[in-house]
C-alpha cells in the first residue's frame, strides 16, 4: 500500500536517504537535546493526565455528594457502629457513631474544598494586587509590601493561625481568611519579581508615551502578562490550602457545621485506629489522592513546553 | 560587620516586639473570658470578679498593655493560669523537647534530601529520576498528622518497634522525626535538584570538565558549592519554622514540646502562657535567621555582610 510519497521529515521507515547531514558522531548534542525535550514533554503529559484523573476522582463525587444515594452524613445508627468497608452498602464502612464514612468524607470535602478555593482566590487577589503594585510603583509601596513579606516569614505561622481561629471561633469565613493570610506572600513575591522584569519592557514605555495612566498600564498591560504564571502558583497553593485546612481541623480548629471536615474526621477516628483502621486510613487517602492530583497538575502545567515559540 | 549585625538585630527585635503586641491585641479583641476558663463554669460572678482582679484583667486595656510592656522588658510575663507557675519557666521546660525534635528532623532531612536532590539533578529526564520526582510530589501531598498516625499504627502498635508517644527513650524520637522529615525531604530535595540543575548547566562547569576535573569533584565542589547558600537558607528557614513548634506532629505523638503547649494554652485561654510561647519562639526564629545570614560568608567567600569587608 505504501506509496513513494513519504516526506523526508516523516519518521516512517523510509528505506534510505538520510534526512540529516551526517555528523562526525552518531549522536549529536542536538539529538540529546531533542530526546530530553521529548522525555520532558512525555513526563509533563503523564503528570497532567494522572493529575487530572486523581483530582477528578475526588472532586466529582464531592460535587455529586448531594445527589448520590448516600445516607445523611450526620445520621447516627448506633446499631451499625464501626462496620468495616463494603458492608451493608457502606462503601467506606461506618464510624464510631454508625455514620456512613463515605458520606462524611464527601460532605466534609465540600466544606474543605469551598474553604480551599475561597482562600486561594482571596490570597491570589491580595498577592497579585500587592505584588504588582510593589513591583511597578517601587518606592515606599515596595518598602511596605516587602517589609510585610519579611515580617510574615519570621512569624510563627501555624501558631498565629491557631491563635486567630481559637480566639475568633472556627467558622468558615475565619478559617478562609486565616489560610488566605498564610498564603498571600508566595503569590505576592512571585508577582513582584515578574512585574519588576515586565515594567522595563518597551511596550510599557510605549504605553506611557501614549499617555496612559500608570494604573491603566499596570492593570491593562502588565498584569495580563504575568497573570498566567501567577495562576499556576495559585493552583499549587490550593493543594497547600487543603492540607492547611485539614491540619487546622485535625487540631480542633476546623468548622463543625454543617459538616466536619477531613482533618476532624481523621482525629475522630484516631482513637479507634487499632480496631477500625478504615476510619483514619480512608479519609487520609482521599486527601492524599486529591492533593497529589492537584500537585501533579500544577507541576505538569509548569513543565509543559511552550507551544508557541516567541515570534522574533 | 558589627554594624550589620546590630542593624539586623534591631530589625529582628522590632519584629518580635510587633508580633507580641499583635498577639496582645488579638487576645483582648477576641470573645471569651479567661476568668471563666480559670474558675470553671460553676463560678459565681463574685469569684469571677476576684479572678479578674487577681490577674489584672479588670484594668483598662491601655493599662494592661503598659503592665505587659513592663513585664516584657523585665523578662517575666506573669503566672500561667493553668500551670500555676511563671509562664516563661513553663515554656523553657518544654523548649528542649522541641529543640531536640527539630534538630533531629532537620539533620535527617539534610542527610537524605541533599544527596537525593543531587542524584536527581545528575540524571535529568530519566525514568528513575521521574519516579523519584513523583515520589517527592506524593511526599509533599501527605498531611503530616495522617502520616504520623499511619507510622504510629504501623511501627508502634502493629509492629511495636518504637514507643507510641512521649520522649522516655531515644526510640521515641524516631517516629516523630520521620514524620516531619518526609515532608521536608520532599520539599528540600526538589529545591536542591532545581539549584543543582542550573549550576550543572553553567558554562564554568563545562570549562572545568574540559580541563579534566573529576565528575564527583565537579558535582560536589563546583556545583554544590554554588548551590550551598540557597540550600542552607532553605534548611535554616525550615528549622526556624520548626522551632515555632511542630504543632501537629507534637500533638499526634504527645510530644511534650512547645507545639502541644500552645494548643493547650489556647484551649484554656492562658494569656500569659500564650504570650510567653509566642515571645520565646519568635525570638528563637529571629535568632536562627540572623545566624543563617551570618553563616553566608563561611559558605561563600564572595559574600560580604554589610558594606565594608572585614578580615
Amino acid at each position: 500500500m505504501s506509496l513513494h510519497t513519504a516526506t523526508p521529515a516523516g519518521p516512517s521507515g523510509s528505506t534510505g536517504a538520510p534526512t540529516r547531514q551526517p555528523s562526525p558522531s552518531a549522536v549529536t548534542k542536538a539529538d540529546l537535546a531533542r530526546a530530553g525535550a521529548t522525555r520532558r514533554r512525555k513526563a509533563a503529559q503523564w503528570k497532567l493526565v494522572v493529575g487530572a484523573i486523581c483530582t477528578l476522582l475526588v472532586i466529582i463525587p464531592i460535587i455529586l455528594a448531594n445527589v448520590l444515594p448516600l445516607p445523611d452524613a450526620n445520621f447516627q445508627d448506633l446499631a451499625a457502629r464501626r462496620l468495616p468497608p463494603l458492608t451493608d452498602g457502606h462503601l467506606f464502612g461506618t464510624d464510631q457513631l454508625g455514620r456512613d464514612l463515605l458520606s462524611r468524607v464527601l460532605h466534609g470535602g465540600q466544606v474543605s474544598l469551598t474553604i480551599g478555593l475561597l482562600a486561594v482566590l482571596v490570597s491570589g487577589a491580595i498577592g497579585v494586587i500587592l505584588g504588582s503594585a510593589a513591583g511597578y510603583f517601587g518606592g515606599w509601596v515596595d518598602t511596605i509590601v516587602s517589609r510585610l513579606l519579611e515580617a510574615q516569614m519570621s512569624l510563627p505561622l501555624l501558631m498565629m493561625l491557631l491563635l486567630v481561629v481559637a480566639l475568633f471561633g472556627p467558622s468558615i469565613p475565619v478559617i478562609t481568611f486565616v489560610i488566605a493570610i498564610a498564603q498571600w506572600p508566595e503569590v505576592a513575591r512571585l508577582t513582584r519579581s515578574m512585574v519588576l522584569v515586565e515594567r522595563e519592557k518597551p511596550y510599557v514605555s510605549a504605553a506611557r508615551i501614549l499617555g496612559l495612566h500608570r494604573i491603566q498600564i499596570l492593570i491593562r498591560h502588565i498584569i495580563p502578562n504575568v497573570i498566567k504564571q501567577a495562576t499556576l502558583v495559585v493552583l499549587l497553593l490550593l493543594a497547600q490550602a487543603v492540607l492547611l485546612e485539614s491540619a487546622l481541623s485535625f487540631l480542633g480548629a476546623g468548622p463543625q457545621r454543617p459538616f466536619a471536615t477531613w482533618g476532624r474526621i481523621i482525629s475522630d477516628g484516631q482513637d479507634y485506629i487499632t480496631t477500625s483502621w478504615w476510619m483514619v486510613t480512608l479519609p487520609g487517602l482521599v486527601i492524599v489522592l486529591m492533593v497529589v492530583g492537584v500537585n501533579l497538575l500544577g507541576d505538569g502545567l509548569r513543565d509543559r513546553p511552550r507551544r508557541k515559540k516567541k515570534g522574533a | 560587620m558589627t554594624n550589620y549585625i546590630l542593624k539586623r538585630l534591631g530589625q529582628g527585635l522590632l519584629t518580635v516586639f510587633l508580633t507580641v503586641s499583635t498577639v496582645f491585641i488579638l487576645i483582648r479583641m477576641a470573645p471569651g473570658d479567661p476568668a471563666v476558663s480559670y474558675a470553671g463554669p460553676l463560678a459565681t460572678s463574685e469569684q469571677l470578679a476576684k479572678v479578674r482582679e487577681q490577674f489584672g484583667l479588670d484594668k483598662p486595656l491601655l493599662e494592661q498593655y503598659w503592665i505587659f510592656l513592663q513585664q516584657l522588658f523585665s523578662g517575666n510575663l506573669g503566672q500561667s493560669y493553668s500551670f500555676q507557675a511563671p509562664a516563661m519557666q513553663v515554656v523553657f521546660e518544654r523548649l528542649p523537647y522541641t529543640l531536640t525534635l527539630a534538630t533531629s528532623a532537620i539533620l535527617l532531612t539534610a542527610v537524605v534530601a541533599i544527596p537525593l536532590g543531587v542524584w536527581m539533578s545528575r540524571r535529568p529526564d530519566t525514568g528513575r529520576e521521574f519516579g523519584v520526582n513523583v515520589l517527592t510530589i506524593a511526599g509533599q501531598s501527605m498531611p503530616d498528622f495522617w502520616t504520623g498516625i499511619m507510622l504510629l499504627t504501623g511501627f508502634a502498635v502493629l509492629v511495636p518497634l518504637f514507643p507510641a508517644s512521649g520522649f522516655a527513650t531515644w526510640g521515641g524520637l524516631v517516629l516523630p522525626t520521620v514524620t516531619i522529615a518526609i515532608l521536608q525531604i520532599a520539599l528540600i530535595s526538589r529545591m536542591v535538584r532545581r539549584e543543582m540543575t542550573n549550576n550543572l548547566a553553567a558554562p564554568y562547569l563545562t570549562v572545568a570538565r574540559s580541563r579534566g576535573v573529576k565528575n564527583s569533584v565537579l558535582t560536589w565542589r563546583y556545583a554544590m558549592g554554588n548551590s550551598a547558600i540557597p540550600v542552607f537558607t532553605a534548611l535554616g528557614t525550615r528549622f526556624a519554622a520548626m522551632l515555632n513548634g511542630v504543632v501537629v506532629v507534637e500533638v499526634v505523638f504527645a510530644w511534650p514540646g512547645v507545639g502541644s503547649l500552645i494548643v493547650r494554652a489556647l484551649e484554656t485561654r492562658d494569656y500569659p502562657l500564650i504570650q510567653a510561647t509566642v515571645l520565646i519562639t519568635a525570638l528563637l526564629a529571629v535568632g536562627v535567621q540572623l545566624l543563617i545570614d551570618l553563616a553566608y560568608p563561611l559558605l561563600d567567600p564572595r559574600v560580604r555582610l554589610g558594606k565594608a569587608a572585614t578580615a
